[in-house]
């Protein structure tokens, strides 16, 4: 004899659909209040503080726009915006050429492959205020690499170059990952390809421009977004290298509003310098998104 | 017992679960009425966050102050937690603005810590000091500068003023004479310079803010204490030329190569490597606080490969109608009691102890060169035989300049925080020709101006000689 159980109802399926909502729910809860209690109730604190005089301590007096209107008139906020667009570009390009040159060469080397990823990505992994700390003193003018070959530049110290050297100490430590993560990639792509350019006759160029490239294209989005995002909170190496000097030569609007927070006792216009990034880097997100609905990522 | 969860009271425990974890941090800065301190019973556990570096420093504090407070006052456990120095501010600021942190707070100097009284953060010291009897022990200019509205919100830590180290062993090889004025001043700068030993040694690569030490050094010695006081009560502006022409003079120094070696290397050599430079000899003086009298000896000697010493001697009148010998006052950080604790009796008790023993506080001056240098009043013959000469002679010509009223301002005490530190932002400004000494010092007057405004000034000393 056999059994056989009842259709479910419509209410049972739905009494079943909600249980696994709640236990769902209940694996997620420990998470969520983990988030609401240090990401969402600072964040929307910050959002409250932008709109108010506030030192840092004590009372906030509401003021409006007042900080974002300073900001939009700021010589210093302005400057740290151009010092952000250069860094930016820096970041964006000099690790991704390095990165994509270091892990074609990889890729051709079949001896020593592990050793050399691991070399590569020890930069990436020591801590950046060690890493920060042994280029400063590499970069000294008395005692550094170039004063050993006989060149008395200060690197850090002269308004002209300290961002161009920080940023140079942030590529070296980035570029080596990047290497690692498009040798992955490029493992990726399906070796009948290459044997169909080989037959078709392509050079290794041109093997590399049509087929490596376009094969690793949604990793190398997926890059560019990172570097985005990473270019515009860049500030550990600067706060601890040169401190956005001399002279807010290598400031960018992270180590400005660090300064403007727990220098100066403007917590309120940090706190608007803060959100006003956030909404770049919410705009550069939509836009990257809207690309990648079009197909941007996988023509 | 086992309790079951309904849906609706899940969703809605989850909801006020988020509104308790959001709420609070915005509500935190409305709620400066209630602390939720007390004073407690005079005994038990009392927290203390300091920002003494090396292990050596901290055995010394931890064995000479706190253990010798917990014999007397067996009753009370002072807990002591060393932190890194440039992060402890931030890491205090934080704790008060959540009603938290340690009891007795160390503080930023006068200036800064205004804002902190002004944010009800820091107890009303008021009563206590009236129980105590702290004006008959502390100096009253150091004390004053800490009193708002006839209330006393912290008591200086330390006092501060600057000095010209000298490599005593070069100037007597060289046959230099301690200059006192510019002439003799500029003359031995130009002579050291000629030999390729840099006169002035500084960099403010480890401590962004030394330029004000500089700005200090050259507003009192150069524009002058009467000046400055006239700029400081709002009688005359900091765009007056006596104070643009200092600032021209420090940058003539730079652009001569005569401080740091040049602009760049400022900027860019660490403060251990002019340290090692000036105890070589290639580094002929270097301004700085009295505080550095207790690292400069590292430099020197057997342990720092050399033969060579170390003295140091007031820095020399910029000006002829500047006195000399002179001193800038001012005070480094400050000891107050949080507005939270919930057990001010006994972090007062402490405060009490730390300033109110003479002996041991003159024991503690004369062991640790500089760094325990509490305003207290003491003659000359008070300070123990035991102390390094050098760092005696600190104490005795501080005791002399506020006797005679020939002393000047520290910047970091006497000038409003913004002020501040615009003192040393914008000389870099200067340093490297972005800003003119004019437009410096026409910004610096406009942030003064403002912030003096707001009330943002501690008590000048009383003109003419102090206590």
């Amino acid at each position: 004899m056999t059994a056989t159980a009842a259709p479910p109802t419509a209410s049972g399926a739905r009494r079943a659909r909600w249980r696994a909502a709640v236990v769902g729910w209940a694996f997620l809860a420990p998470l969520l209040v983990l988030n609401l209690l240090v990401v969402l109730g600072p964040s929307v604190a910050t959002v409250y503080y932008s709109f108010t005089d506030w030192s840092g301590l004590g009372p906030a007096t509401f003021i409006g726009l007042d900080n974002y209107v300073t900001a939009f008139g700021d010589a210093k906020v302005h400057q740290a915006l151009l010092h952000n667009l250069v860094w930016f570009v820096l970041f964006l390009t000099v690790p991704m050429a390095m990165g994509l040159l270091g892990a074609y060469l990889l890729s051709q080397v079949r001896r020593f492959q592990m050793l050399f990823r691991a070399l590569y990505f020890i930069p990436y992994v020591v801590a950046s205020v060690v890493n920060a700390a042994v280029w400063k003193m590499l970069l000294s003018p008395t005692s550094g690499i170039a004063h050993q070959f006989g060149v008395d530049q200060s690197w850090l110290g002269d308004t002209s170059t300290s961002l161009l050297s920080v940023n140079f100490v942030v590529d070296w430590h980035w570029w080596g990952f990047l290497a690692v993560i498009f040798l992955s990639a490029m493992q990726g792509v399906d070796p009948a390809l290459y044997d169909a350019a080989k037959v078709d006759g392509a050079s290794r160029w041109q093997q590399y421009r049509n087929v490596t490239l376009p094969g690793i294209r949604p990793t190398m989005v997926f890059i560019v977004l990172m570097t985005v995002i990473w270019s515009l909170k860049a500030f550990d190496y600067i706060f601890i290298m040169t401190q956005g000097g001399p002279a807010g030569s290598s400031e960018v609007v992270s180590t400005l509003m660090y300064k403007q927070a727990f220098n100066e006792y403007s917590a309120g216009y940090a706190a608007a310098l803060g959100l006003s990034m956030t909404l770049v880097t919410a705009v550069i997100l939509a836009v990257y998104q809207w690309m990648r609905k079009k197909g941007w990522e996988d023509e | 017992m086992t309790a079951s969860l309904s849906r609706r009271r899940f969703l809605a425990g989850a909801g006020l679960t988020a509104l308790g974890i959001t709420t609070p941090s915005l509500l935190l800065s409305g709620c400066s009425g209630d602390s939720g301190g007390g004073a407690g019973n005079g005994t038990g556990k009392v927290d203390l966050w300091l920002d003494i570096q090396g292990d050596a420093n901290q055995k010394y504090f931890t064995d000479n102050v706190a253990a010798v407070f917990e014999k007397a006052k067996p009753k009370i456990d002072l807990n002591t937690t060393f932190y890194k120095g440039e992060d402890l501010r931030r890491l205090v600021q934080t704790a008060l603005q959540s009603r938290s942190g340690p009891d007795i707070v160390r503080g930023p100097s006068a200036t800064q810590t205004i804002a902190w009284s002004k944010a009800h953060v820091l107890a009303d010291l008021t009563p206590y000091a009236e129980k105590f009897a702290w004006k008959d022990k502390l100096s009253s200019w150091a004390v004053e500068a800490f009193t708002t509205d006839g209330k006393l919100y912290a008591l200086p830590m330390r006092v501060d003023t600057m000095l010209l180290y000298f490599n005593k062993t070069l100037f007597a090889q060289k046959g230099w004479q301690q200059p006192t004025d510019r002439a003799s001043l500029e003359a031995l700068a130009t002579e050291a310079a000629g030999q390729g030993i840099v006169p002035f040694g500084s960099s403010n690569v480890d401590w962004k803010a030394a330029g004000e030490w500089l700005m200090t050094v050259f507003w009192n010695h150069y524009s002058g204490p009467d000046a400055l006081r006239q700029a400081l009560s709002g009688e005359i502006k900091f765009t007056d030329p006596v104070f643009v022409d200092a600032v021209a003079l420090i940058k003539s120094y730079f652009d001569k190569g005569w401080i740091g070696g040049s602009v760049e290397k400022y900027f860019s050599v660490p403060s251990q490597e002019i340290g090692a430079n000036f105890g070589k000899g290639k580094v002929a003086m270097v301004p700085q606080g009295n505080w550095f009298m207790s690292q400069v000896g590292q430099y020197f000697g057997a342990k720092a490969k050399n033969e060579n010493d170390w003295d140091w001697m007031p820095v020399p009148a910029l000006r002829p109608e500047v006195k000399y010998p002179l001193f800038e006052m001012g005070i480094g950080g400050s000891l107050a009691i949080n507005e939270a604790s919930k057990n001010k009796d006994a972090a007062a008790e402490y405060l009490n102890w730390y300033y109110g023993d003479r002996t041991a506080a003159l024991k503690r001056m004369a062991e640790v060169p500089s760094t325990y240098n509490i305003p207290i009043d003491f003659a000359d013959g008070d300070i123990p035989s035991s102390i390094d000469p050098r760092a005696g002679r600190v104490l005795t010509s501080l005791n002399k300049a506020v006797a005679s009223g020939q002393y000047g301002f520290v910047t970091w005490t006497w000038w409003p925080p913004k002020t501040d530190v615009f003192v040393y932002e914008g000389l870099e400004q200067v340093l490297t020709g972005k800003l003119t000494p004019a437009a410096y010092c026409k910004q610096l007057d406009q942030m003064f101006t403002e912030e003096k405004a707001n009330g943002n000034l501690p008590q000048l000393p009383a003109k003419g000689s102090g206590k």
